[in-house]
């Protein structure tokens, strides 16, 4: 039974849905303090080929690899994030743009080490690898009526929800406390965060870093899902589609980068029975947004109208509440 | 009001029953005749093509080619073959899932595509590992059939193509000193510069500069002034057409009248359309010959012609041959099972195709006689 509906297709694309959230929600923290960044694809980048050089060359554990790779481009972040301070918006936007390139050229140029454009293959597989722990447990996916690579993929998805959920409750944590504050009051006017005492050089970068960290994390764990990375991997359409998982969502709130990177991702599969039109509907379906609601699909007002809703049907007999935020 | 809303409920209801129904039928119509051992075999083969994005005229041509083959040899009768094409856009995360998505249905038995090497390189793997045989026939890059046992190919790697053409040219023009100019960003130009470099290492030839460019680059004087001063006798080129016909034109602008080797990528009739006479002097090795005189291309380049309304160019070359391979496999295997085809495929020696006379060697690679062309007048024609 449970080896009917999880069909290795199915789970890819979630797995993709999952890795693609974190980078929605790496660019939603960078944009919660103001900041437009379009260099998390050169971050993701660092983090992919961080993890899989290490776990390649120094035969270092998976975990550790992405655990490395996630702290170099965070390291990373903060050696951008400070001279980037001086710029804001559009300028921010180009600089990091450059930055992302620039990475990427490196990939290609530094043949000794990242093979050029010919790309990293032979990277160790988080499911396999994982799979042979299991194995070497004496657990058979056939005890579940699983076969071998519905469990691999299996084991994928649920190392990456259990990741996702731990991400989104410690940014969801974040945004209530002094911290997300912090971001919020910057974003609405730097100047008056400023006066209120709020040590803006310290909060721009940590929220830029954040985010550097998070796509590095990601590219990481995208390294060992796909087992090949190459250099075009992180080239700037990669950038544009991240920032879009944001934008279509709402970058308000956590939940529009969250529905985005999920709505994007299953979009194109989605349209695949319409197969030469499809990247136009993805387009339109974009322009659409534009016009309609620019603020993205996922906003304050949309949410608190969602909870009122659920709560009238719940009865709505908990009495007055004070409005919350998230 | 109420009772119309009803009426039309009952009418989809009724429509999506009959869909229904007739998807079931169709899936007992294939297993039962799948089981039949006594008729012809049938089977059906996934295609991961690439069809959207910039370089969807790749994939145009490669489905047009298995198009064509597709119903000469269901008309033919030995076999009986259903292709399901999928779209990768060229990336590889699509590759991955849309493949994810073929091999999870039992009833295909064979993988043709996808289209990159990139794209290769992330589902070769996981089909060796599902054990699904899968032939590439437009990856022409290092290391692909080595991937796993059940990795084909029928696209004649760089490494095949380039020395073929680099002996020929040698030897006519008495080459001693060489220059190599390649594209630094691209999978396919990159691997196409690390077998020249090997050859012409291995041949003895003197290397004087080895020069790069980017994808999209529009002027390379600097590079050409550079070999135009160090003198070599040829020239080596690994990029695609679009840049090497540009790269050809500023050359011969300057003054520089060597001729030129480029790999697969250069080899497009688009170059004599971008350049002119500038692109006389090219010499590439390829599989596909359009005007070759053997009654099987010639009927080939005709039918394509009346069915698409241009020319065939190597990728559509190549996928004709190559569903012709997976039939043949499909024959001898005598049933639609991914093993046997698997066995069967690896046995296959000198196929008759219109790319000429087809082995695999014991890694799943291409065992065959390229040709080597020049472009002379405005024109590719044989390079004795």
């Amino acid at each position: 039974m449970l080896g009917v509906i999880l069909n290795p297709y199915h789970l890819q694309i979630v797995s993709f849905i999952l890795i693609n959230i974190i980078l929605g929600i790496s660019i939603y923290i960078t944009l919660s303090s103001g900041q437009l960044s379009l260099g998390n694809a050169g971050f993701m980048g660092i983090g992919a080929y961080t993890s899989a050089l290490l776990t390649i060359n120094f035969d270092l554990p998976i975990f550790l690899g992405i655990i490395l790779g996630a702290v170099v481009a965070g390291v990373f972040g903060i050696l951008i994030g400070i001279p980037a301070l001086r710029l804001s918006g559009v300028y921010l936007a180009i600089a990091t743009l450059g930055f992302g390139e620039v990475i990427r050229v490196i990939f290609v140029n530094w043949e000794s080490i990242t093979q050029g454009s010919i790309g990293l293959s032979g990277i160790p597989h988080m499911g396999r690898e994982l799979f042979k722990t299991f194995s070497l447990t004496g657990f058979d996916p056939d005890m579940l009526g699983l076969k071998n690579n519905q469990f691999i993929y299996l084991l994928v998805v649920l190392t990456l929800l259990l990741v996702n959920i731990l991400l989104i409750w410690f940014f969801i944590r974040q945004n209530k406390s002094r911290v997300g504050r912090a971001f919020a009051a910057i974003k609405m006017d730097e100047k008056a965060a400023e006066s209120m005492g709020i040590n803006i050089t310290y909060y721009k970068v940590l929220s830029f870093t954040q985010g550097a960290i998070l796509a590095g994390f990601a590219g990481a764990l995208y390294a060992h899902v796909m087992a090949y990375i190459s250099p075009a991997d992180f080239a700037y359409h990669r950038a544009v589609d991240i920032l879009i998982f944001s934008i279509f969502g709402g970058s308000e709130l956590i939940w529009g980068a969250i529905f985005g990177a999920t709505f994007m991702t299953i979009l194109p599969e989605a349209l695949r029975f319409i197969s030469d039109y499809r990247y136009m509907i993805y387009g339109v379906v974009l322009i659409a947004m534009m016009a309609f609601r620019p603020q993205g699909i996922i906003d304050v007002s949309l949410l608190n109208w969602f909870k009122k809703k659920l709560k009238l049907k719940r009865g709505g007999s908990l009495g007055i509440r004070t409005k919350k935020y998230n | 009001m109420r009772n119309s809303l009803k009426k039309v409920y009952l009418l989809i209801s009724v429509l999506m029953v009959v869909m229904l129904a007739a998807c079931g039928e169709d899936n007992t119509n294939t297993s039962n005749a799948s089981e039949n051992s006594g008729g012809p075999v049938s089977a059906k083969i996934g295609v991961i093509s690439y069809m959207t994005g910039p370089g969807a005229a790749y994939g145009e041509a490669i489905t047009n080619g298995f198009n064509l083959a597709l119903d000469e040899i269901n008309e033919k009768g030995d076999v009986k073959i259903e292709l399901v094409i999928e779209d990768s856009a060229g990336k590889q995360d699509q590759a991955m899932t849309v493949a994810q998505k073929l091999m999870s249905s039992d009833d295909i038995v064979a993988l043709l595509g996808p289209t990159l090497s990139t794209e290769m390189n992330v589902v070769g793997p996981e089909a060796d590992i599902n054990g699904i045989p899968i032939m590439g026939t437009s990856t022409t890059a290092a290391g692909i059939p080595q991937i796993g046992e059940y990795v084909f190919r029928n696209s004649i790697p760089e490494s095949l193509a380039i020395p073929a053409a680099l002996e020929k040219a040698v030897n006519k023009y008495g080459v001693k000193k060489v220059a190599i100019l390649y594209g630094n960003d691209d999978l396919f130009t990159q691997s196409g510069f690390d077998t020249m470099k090997a050859e012409a290492e291995k041949m003895g030839l003197e290397i004087v500069t080895i020069e790069t460019f980017q994808k999209g680059q529009s002027d390379y004087n600097a590079q050409l002034t550079k070999i135009k001063d160090l003198q070599p006798d040829l020239i080596l080129a690994s990029a695609l057409y679009n840049e090497g016909a540009v790269i050809m034109d500023q050359a011969r602008k300057m003054g520089i009248d060597l001729p030129f080797v480029g790999g697969n990528g250069f080899n497009s009739p688009q170059v004599i359309e971008i350049a002119g006479e500038a692109s006389d002097g090219l010499i590439v090795a390829t599989p596909w010959f359009g005007e070759k005189d053997d009654p099987k291309v010639q009927e080939f380049v005709k039918k394509y012609e009346s069915a698409y309304g241009h020319k065939p160019d190597q990728f559509a070359a190549q996928a004709y041959d190559a569903l012709y391979i997976m039939a043949e496999g499909l024959k001898n295997a005598g049933e639609a099972d991914r093993d046997a085809l698997r066995d069967a495929l690896a046995e296959i020696k000198d196929l008759d195709g219109i790319l000429g006379k087809f082995s695999f060697d014991e890694d799943g690679d291409v065992i065959m006689e390229p040709t080597v062309l020049i472009i002379k007048d405005g024109a590719f024609q044989q390079f004795e």
